[in-house]
């Protein structure tokens, strides 16, 4: 069984164990992990500093709400002085001279980063498979193929292996169609996307800027609320920031609900899904309804037409936000003997085949003559689909859904693009709509693959999320099964 | 090269805002530091840095809304235009495209005694690129970013322009009323204000041809130039049986030629998409009057109250509102006696102008001393001294040599007004002048002249000439 | 559905794709833009443009000089630099 972060805390209070003891022990296993689930790991030397200040914190009694919490932190959050590299060829070599906003809030509260987890290049994918650094490996097994190595999911991948198998207590993610979410559903952890807004995008390499969202993933509900406590705060730097007021989300995270809860469960997502997915669904059903939680059938209008939107928009942004890796100020350069090879050489010569495609797709619904059929059509469809959820959320508190159509599948398995693209199909709407969306850990599949629920809240209710989450998480049961 | 061509000219002009800080950085907005010194992370187009909009450029451009007659949109939005260049490090600069913050404005131009109505098609806001420089080594060109991110408003005007003259004043009225209104500082060898021309040819009365636009001229010299060349390029062109290309062209300022931009394989398509990192501008009513209270009087109303009110001469009002520190010093000037602003205006353009010149001063720097010059001024104006006097004594007066009814004293400069005197004077100098005078009387106007010279000197120069002048003329006549 | 002129579009995004490539992506592209394709379907003639999802926003600046980084900061990712310049081949116009 896993530690959570108030009983690490609680460890470090009692002497049990000691700052630098607890990242040693996480170090070790790091480094003799075969997930491939960091593209850098942090020896101590590199944070004896902040192990003993933290220490010296625990000592006087004083400690910091993440003191000495070894994290891993995506490889997509600029680092101050740690290579960052977005899983790229074309960042391989890039240290920033800047700390990301949410990454310093999380260095604020005292938490020590163990290292830089993989991903998927440039947050495109939904697999870990498209990594300059190499895949990453779920932690888990099919148990009747045990010898397959399967997919963590994307593009969180690595935070999510790293979390499953131990390797750091916690790591922060991005979200952007799904990529904290799905992969925590296929590792079997907690993973959060908070409401687009809440926290600051300032210093994360941009995918899509109005879709990315960081968040947690975490082992335990609790430990996502701890964690968005620190990162979720106003950002004048981030022009999309959202300046309501925060809350405390992980005080009264356990108590009873106070009112009777509506769930929504949207019935156009459960059309044709496995058994075992249909299965979590209705566990998680049985866990909540004694708990004075009603369940009511709703409908989207827009269902189908979520991902479309999704992969115009999202690749849109990115060739545009892409553009400024060129091997002239940062990053690797390719020879070439004009400026204009040099452009060409470092980026066609850095950029893998999914980030290509993707900027490709970008620059041909942005161009003239299409961009009124595709950007600006699904844009609209974009306003369609958040007023969609609107309607629904008149009825219910929240929306309950699958995280993943499936389990996870073996690397290698989802070679052709669409296939991959539709993995997302239950994350993508919340994001479009920039709701905030949860998963938790629901089951095991036939194969003895974790199995996710995501529940979906309202704008800037992560409160509410929260609580219900933790609640069904109690109920689930998942790491007793 | 027949003789019935005629040119049609559009201009869209870049002006670099007078803020102290970039359009979506807080980098320093300045000219001639040192390289990449007013850089930072957002500027360079490090990974993950974000835009975030000076208010102070968009108070510029609702200015100048209100100066060049504009509709002020209240809705506005930041569109991406997507392109690869070494200047521009972000692969995108971030403009206006579908949503300026400012259309169908428009600007009365004077070519000649012509009055001509300039229509503006729109002005919006976007950011400057950094600067290459290609020339120091033959192998490699070098990049320096401190102009990435400088606030710019573009101000595109129809093709309402029809001569290198209506341009050139076309440009030099907008560079006043940007510089009136303190939203640009005018100052074209830095390149504060720059204009790409586009220019096509067509018959009298004929159809539109295709335009080429001649890009990042920053002197009123290289646009006459370059008009008049690419003129006649496409001219020829046509007349020899060719078609016009659009293209985009340089100008090169050592051969007068105007050139095509080496040919890209596909044309540009910049994929205009709104911000993502921005959110639409939505101005207030309320916002928008309070920039209208700082626009101040513009050059035309200045120089329409100049000539109507104070009774100035057209061209000498001209010459005063040319700039606007001229103006304030003139406007200071009159507030501060009673001596006719006329008679101020004509002192103005010429001696203490020239002061100016010789010097080497600022207009504005002769503000602290208006209190002296316009008592100077009102000695000449009383005729208490003679205009020659008072021509005398200004440079000492700007020099800080003293008060002026001081140094008149202390060079014994008064001049003798009094009439009882001069006619004294006169009268001895009328003696024995017979001939003379029967000159005068016969209608030579030359002899006049003499007597007047040889009052004056009687008087040692200090006898009051108009009056001699007045007091002669009774006399002769008689 | 017209064909992808994958030279133009790889042209416009800065990318030299392998010519033994270019039907691959070409090809990719055609069944992604076909897939999205249902889009078309939709009436939005109602409907507005969902530009942001933030709606409001007080990142607004005062106009003040806010210097934070060195020239060096800016400088030291430099594959190539000359003194405090970027260094590129030479750019011809």
């Amino acid at each position: 069984m896993k530690s959570s972060i108030s009983q690490i805390k609680d460890s470090l209070r009692d002497k049990k164990i000691s700052v630098e003891e607890l990242y040693d022990e996480f170090l070790i296993k790091a480094k003799s992990s075969k997930t491939n689930s960091f593209n850098l790991l942090l020896d101590k030397e590199n944070n004896i500093l902040s192990i003993k200040e933290s220490q010296k914190r625990y000592e006087n009694g004083n400690p910091l709400p993440l003191d000495g919490i070894p994290l891993g932190i995506k490889d997509l959050f600029c680092t101050k002085g740690i290579r960052t590299t977005a899983s790229s060829k074309i960042l391989s070599n890039f240290t920033p001279n800047y700390e990301s906003f949410v990454t310093q809030k999380l260095l604020d509260d005292g938490s020590i980063f163990i290292g830089k987890n993989n991903c998927d290049e440039f947050a495109m994918g939904s697999s870990n498979e498209t990594s300059f650094f190499g895949p990453v490996k779920n932690p888990w097994k099919n148990k009747n193929v045990p010898t397959d190595d399967l997919v963590p999911g994307g593009s969180s991948g690595g935070s999510a292996a790293a979390v499953a198998e131990g390797t750091c207590v916690a790591s922060m993610g991005t979200d952007t169609g799904g990529s904290i979410r799905q992969p925590a559903s296929l590792c079997g952890i907690v993973g959060l996307k908070p409401t687009f807004g809440s926290c600051s995008r300032w210093g994360i390499v941009a995918f899509a800027s109005s879709l990315d969202q960081a968040g947690p993933l975490t082992n335990s509900v609790e430990d996502a609320a701890l964690i968005l406590n620190s990162i979720n705060k106003h950002d004048f730097n981030d022009t999309t920031s959202s300046n309501h007021v925060r809350e405390d989300y992980s005080i009264g995270i356990n108590d009873k609900l106070d009112q009777k809860i509506k769930i929504g469960i949207p019935s156009d997502y459960l059309k044709d899904v496995s058994g075992d997915i249909l299965s979590q669904i209705e566990n998680t059903k049985k866990a909540l309804i004694k708990h004075n939680v009603e369940f009511v059938d709703v409908e989207f209008k827009t269902t189908e037409y979520a991902l479309s939107t999704y992969y115009i928009l999202a690749p849109a942004e990115a060739s545009s936000n892409l553009a400024r890796y060129d091997g002239i100020r940062y990053g690797v350069r390719e020879e070439g003997k004009s400026l204009d090879d040099i452009y060409l050489n470092s980026r066609t010569k850095g950029f893998g085949d999914e980030v290509t495609r993707r900027i490709l797709i970008g620059a041909y619904v942005l161009s003239a003559g299409y961009y009124d059929a595709y950007y600006r059509q699904a844009q609209k469809v974009r306003r369609l689909i958040k007023d969609d959820f609107q309607r629904i959320f008149n009825d219910v508190d929240f929306i309950l859904t699958p995280t993943t159509p499936n389990e996870a599948f073996k690397i290698g398995d989802k070679l052709d693009p669409i296939s991959m693209y539709k993995n997302d199909i239950y994350t993508v709407p919340t994001s479009l709509a920039g709701l905030p969306g949860i998963s938790i850990p629901s089951g095991l599949s036939t194969n003895g693959l974790p199995l996710g629920i995501q529940f979906i809240g309202n704008y800037f209710e992560e409160k509410k999320l929260l609580q219900i989450a933790a609640l069904a998480e109690k109920e689930l049961n998942f790491n007793e099964q | 090269m027949s003789n019935n061509w005629e040119m049609v000219i559009g201009l869209e002009v870049h002006a670099q805002l007078n803020t102290s800080s970039k359009l979506f950085s807080s980098s320093p907005n300045q000219f001639g530091s040192e390289p990449n010194e007013n850089v930072n992370f957002i500027d360079s187009g490090m990974p993950g840095m974000l835009p975030v909009m000076n208010f102070a450029c968009i108070e510029m451009a609702i200015k100048t809304g209100f100066a060049l007659n504009f509709n002020i949109n209240k809705y506005s939005v930041f569109e991406r235009k997507n392109y690869f260049y070494p200047d521009l490090p972000q692969g995108y600069q971030i403009s206006q495209f579908e949503f300026p913050i400012l259309t169908e404005g428009f600007i009365n131009i004077d070519n000649e005694g012509n009055q001509k109505k300039i229509r503006i098609e729109r002005a919006h806001l976007e950011q400057d690129a950094g600067k290459s420089i290609h020339d120091i080594d033959p192998k490699f060109s070098f990049i320096d970013l401190n102009r990435v991110g400088t606030p710019l408003l573009e101000i595109v005007s129809y093709p309402d322009l029809s001569s290198a003259e209506e341009v050139v004043s076309y440009m030099s009225s907008l560079r006043q009323v940007l510089m009136y209104i303190d939203v640009c500082d005018g100052n074209m060898q830095e390149g504060s204000l720059r204009a790409d021309v586009n220019l096509s040819v067509r018959k009298k009365g004929g159809e539109l041809g295709t335009r080429c636009e001649i890009k990042n001229l920053n002197s009123f010299k290289f646009i006459r130039q370059a008009i008049e060349y690419e003129f006649k390029r496409q001219i020829d062109v046509i007349e020899s049986g060719g078609k016009i290309e659009q293209n985009t062209m340089l100008f090169d300022t050592s051969t007068g030629e105007t050139r095509a931009m080496r040919s890209k394989e596909f044309s540009h398509d910049y994929r205009y998409f709104p911000d993502p990192d921005l959110l639409p501008v939505n101005l207030t009513q309320d916002q928008i009057d309070k920039v209208k209270t700082s626009v101040g009087e513009l050059p035309q109303a200045k120089l329409d109250k100049f000539i109507k009110d104070y009774n100035v001469d057209k061209d000498i009002a001209k010459i005063i509102t040319v700039e606007k520190q001229n103006a304030i010093l003139f406007e200071k000037m009159i507030s501060e006696t009673d001596v006719k602003p006329k008679f101020i205006a004509a002192w103005l353009v010429g001696d203490i102008f020239a002061f100016i010149k010789e010097n080497n001063l600022e207009v504005s720097s002769l503000n602290e001393k208006t209190k002296e010059i316009t008592d100077l001024l009102k000695l000449v104006s009383d005729d208490v001294i003679s205009n020659k006097a008072g021509k005398e004594i200004l440079p000492k007066v700007l020099n800080g040599q003293g008060k002026p009814s001081d140094i008149v004293k202390e060079l014994g400069l008064e001049q003798v007004s009094d009439s009882g005197e001069l006619e004294k004077i006169i009268d001895e100098a009328l003696i024995g002048e017979e001939e003379n005078i029967s000159k005068f009387q016969g209608g030579s106007d030359r002899v006049l002249g003499y007597f007047v010279g040889k009052c004056l000197k009687a008087t040692k120069g200090k006898g009051n000439p108009k009056l001699i002048n007045k007091i002669l003329l009774e006399r002769l006549k008689k | 559905m017209s064909d992808i002129d994958i030279k133009r579009i790889s042209y416009l995004a800065k990318l030299k794709l392998p010519h033994e490539k270019e039907e691959f992506y070409a090809n990719s592209l055609k069944d992604i833009i076909k897939w999205v394709d249902n889009l078309k379907m939709i009436d939005t003639s109602e409907t507005e443009p969902l530009h942001n999802v933030t709606e409001k926003t007080v990142s607004i600046r005062k106009d003040e000089i806010n210097k934070s980084n060195s020239v060096d900061d800016v400088l030291s990712n430099a594959p190539e630099r000359a003194q405090n310049f970027f260094k590129v081949p030479k750019v011809v116009e």
